[in-house]
């Protein structure tokens, strides 16, 4: 049945998609995938993450890798930005083959045109915002005063300049993406990768922080690559392809002002999807369960802490 | 990555765990404290030892006498035998390498007369102008011997204070204390009897120079002249003596009492020993005797060293077990920085920066506290030294201390500690270049 319906939403996508061909080729491709495989060994059995996949990005589009976890979405981020290296096939970008860097013209190669955007933040607790910002421009051999200017600079954009001196433990999810996102806008690299980068968020701080990425990336004529289960975030996107065990089952435009028939299609592979992802949401239930657990220890120390006062 | 900021990074990721790099640097005070006063008792044995000896004479003099005696590896006493020193051999020792100036000396007795009071005293005579190749003292009065003015008798430091006698006094010997400044006082030799017929030989002293203190007694006891000038005395002495006795005096003057040599460095004493014995001739100096003792406080050195040496290895272990706590710790952080295009090298260099700081940290205030102690175990530490190693050695009242800190030492301990951390730390720190950067990012932290 679920093959069925795949099929069929493939169909509807090509028709979409068969229009816009001609309009991308006229465009400059900045990172091609040709037959990319990845596969990983755990123990005797071999999973293959990403099965023969190829595509293109063009410079200046929002892209959207779209999937439930454990599609190979979040692999395929990590085979283009570098830090997988492919098992077979190829990655180009900037007209250059990226698995046959060494580590150093990678780090290079990073620090000229990659930025990245965490689901988790990633950023260093020790470290204030300031400093954290400014911290690839270290690598970069900026000079100190112009890359605290530039830091700065950044940290007024994403609207946190009264937050600089603050450790990123001192601060909520929504401003310490917001210090991720400066981070990697801070270099001005021509690519910005973003893995889930609202998926701490709720929904609220996730729009700000969506539109807060595709500014910025607009102002500078920014390519973004981002990767999320959420098809809500995918409709930022100006293109989503979307993964599958390892495969592309669909790439589309998102024309935005043709909505609504693509947000139909998007209905129909989010059912789809849901028997997937319900791994996915029962595991953030379970999350959930281990924070209220929490709240109650609290909870109940602070009763047993009345009740003493009580009784004394 | 610059340097600056390599520093920067490097001096915060060692604040940030206080407690670890204070333990650390703990660990490497420790080692180096132990290596720098290990080596410190060392030399300052050694040292004393050579102090010691040169109260007895100059470390580069052989002395080849007379008398000679042969001696066996061992040191022991084996012959004594008469050898003829004469000018050739002189000529014969100066071809020798590494001699720097050989010196052929005559000893006879002086006897000092003032008034009806007398005295005695050790001559030697030498050439003048060797005088400054054997180390001769300052002088606090007069002038050495020059080619022009070679009437000059030197005194060593202490010779003009032995008191004067009066043998001849009815009521026994008397004594009388000189004063050189106004006495007359008149010298002759007194090797044979004296001939009744001729007017004694007596030379009045006028020109005299006085040596300062020297840590040599050879310049405190003894008087010295030059060789030319005692030689046109002595010949005058002897023509007032009887055929025979003045036949046996002026051949006493072609053949020295002793033939001193002087090398240029210590360590070739004994090769310079080595070929005067090749010469035929057997030869003293007290290299020889110290030789033994310097061997003992060489070993004894390698000894303390090791047990130095152990705490330092510790220290070293204990660097690179710092080093990779901090790696774990740090593994997320690490991924953090390659996926931001830090390159390896600046991540192996960050942690070889932390662990080269924690060595030269450990070092320096290991060098600082090594100071005070040194002063502490040569202030109080005496009572114990003396009894642990007095079995052998004497240890005079003059010595510089058990414990003796070259101005080298702590360069070269706080070169070392610096070595260990880096090499300690090389490991670890390429161990954190081999992070994967996505599995460094999964982790917590």
């Amino acid at each position: 049945m679920q093959v069925e319906k795949e099929v069929k939403t493939v169909l509807k996508k090509e028709k979409v998609s068969s229009e816009k061909k001609e309009k991308n080729s006229e465009r400059e491709k900045i990172i091609v995938l040709k037959g990319v495989k990845k596969v990983y060994r755990m123990g005797t059995e071999r999973i293959c993450a990403v099965d023969d996949v190829s595509f293109e990005i063009y410079k200046g589009e929002f892209c959207c890798l779209l999937g439930t976890s454990g599609s190979g979405k979040s692999t395929l981020l990590n085979l283009m930005a570098g830090i997988e290296k492919v098992s077979s096939g190829q990655i180009i970008m900037k007209g250059k083959n990226i698995h046959h860097m060494n580590e150093n013209r990678l780090a290079k190669f990073r620090q000229k045109y990659l930025g990245f955007v965490f689901q988790s933040y990633n950023l260093l607790n020790s470290m204030t915002a300031l400093e954290n910002v400014e911290f690839p421009l270290v690598f970069k051999r900026v000079p100190n005063k112009k890359r605290r200017r530039m830091a700065l600079e950044m940290l007024k954009k994403v609207g946190l300049e009264d937050r600089i001196k603050h450790k990123p433990k001192e601060m909520s999810g929504g401003q310490q993406q917001r210090v991720g996102i400066a981070r990697a806008f801070v270099a001005n690299p021509e690519i910005v990768f973003a893995d889930e980068p609202t998926g701490n968020l709720d929904s609220k701080t996730s729009k700000e922080v969506m539109e807060l990425i595709q500014g910025m990336a607009r102002v500078n004529k920014q390519t973004i690559v981002m990767v999320t289960h959420d098809n809500k975030l995918a409709e930022y996107a100006d293109r989503v392809i979307r993964v599958f065990d390892g495969k592309i089952i669909s790439i589309e435009e998102n024309d935005h002002s043709q909505k609504k028939e693509e947000s139909d299609v998007n209905d129909e592979i989010a059912q789809v999807n849901k028997e997937t992802s319900n791994e996915e949401t029962s595991n953030d239930i379970n999350n959930n369960d281990i924070n209220n657990k929490d709240t109650n220890k609290e909870e109940f120390t602070e009763e047993v802490i009345n009740l003493k006062k009580a009784e004394g | 990555m610059k340097f600056n900021d390599l520093v920067k990074m490097g001096l915060r990721n060692l604040f940030r765990r206080k407690a670890r790099t204070a333990l650390t640097v703990i660990g490497m005070v420790i080692g180096t404290i132990s290596i720098v006063i290990m080596f410190s008792i060392g030399y300052g044995m050694r040292d004393s030892f050579i102090e010691q000896v040169m109260e007895n004479g100059s470390m580069t003099v052989i002395t080849v006498s007379t008398w000679g005696y042969t001696i066996d590896e061992d040191g022991n006493y084996i012959d004594t035998g008469e050898q003829k020193l004469d000018s050739d051999l002189v000529e014969s020792i100066k071809k020798i390498d590494h001699v720097k100036s050989v010196g052929g000396m005559l000893q006879k007795n002086l006897q000092l007369t003032c008034g009806k009071y007398n005295s005695g005293m050790m001559v030697y005579a030498m050439d003048s102008s060797t005088f400054e190749s054997f180390g001769f003292p300052g002088l606090t009065q007069g002038e050495y011997p020059t080619a022009d003015h070679k009437d000059i008798i030197v005194f060593g430091s202490q010779a003009r204070n032995s008191e004067f006698y009066n043998w001849g006094s009815s009521r026994g010997s008397n004594s009388k204390t000189i004063d050189w400044d106004r006495d007359t006082i008149s010298f002759t030799f007194s090797d044979y009897t004296v001939n009744e017929n001729k007017k004694a030989f007596t030379q009045v002293i006028k020109n005299y120079a006085v040596m300062e203190e020297s840590e040599n007694y050879m310049f405190n006891y003894y008087a010295w002249m030059d060789l030319d000038y005692f030689k046109e005395l002595y010949t005058k002495y002897a023509n007032t003596l009887k055929l025979e006795d003045r036949k046996k005096a002026i051949a006493s003057l072609n053949k020295f009492d002793q033939i001193q040599v002087n090398v240029d460095n210590m360590e070739n004493v004994t090769a310079v020993q080595d070929a005067i014995k090749e010469l035929g001739y057997s030869s003293s100096s007290d290299m020889q005797y110290i030789e033994p003792m310097l061997q003992t406080s060489k070993m004894l050195q390698v000894v303390l060293g090791a047990i130095g040496g152990v705490a330092m290895v510790v220290s070293a272990i204990n660097i690179a077990n710092t080093m990779i706590m901090s790696i774990y710790e740090r593994t997320k952080e690490i991924g953090i920085m390659k996926v931001l295009g830090c390159m390896l090298k600046d991540i192996r260099k960050l942690f070889l920066f932390e662990a080269a700081l924690i060595g030269l940290l450990g070092g320096a205030i290991g060098i600082m506290l090594s100071y005070l102690l040194s002063w502490l175990i040569n202030k109080y530490g005496a009572p114990l030294f003396e009894s642990l190693l007095n079995t052998s050695y004497m240890y005079g009242e003059t010595t510089g201390g058990f414990s003796r800190i070259y101005f080298w030492m702590p360069f070269v301990a706080m070169g070392f500690a610096m070595v260990v951390g880096i090499v300690s730390g090389y490991l670890p720190a390429n161990r954190a270049t081999k992070i994967s950067a996505i599995e460094a990012m999964r982790t917590e932290g």
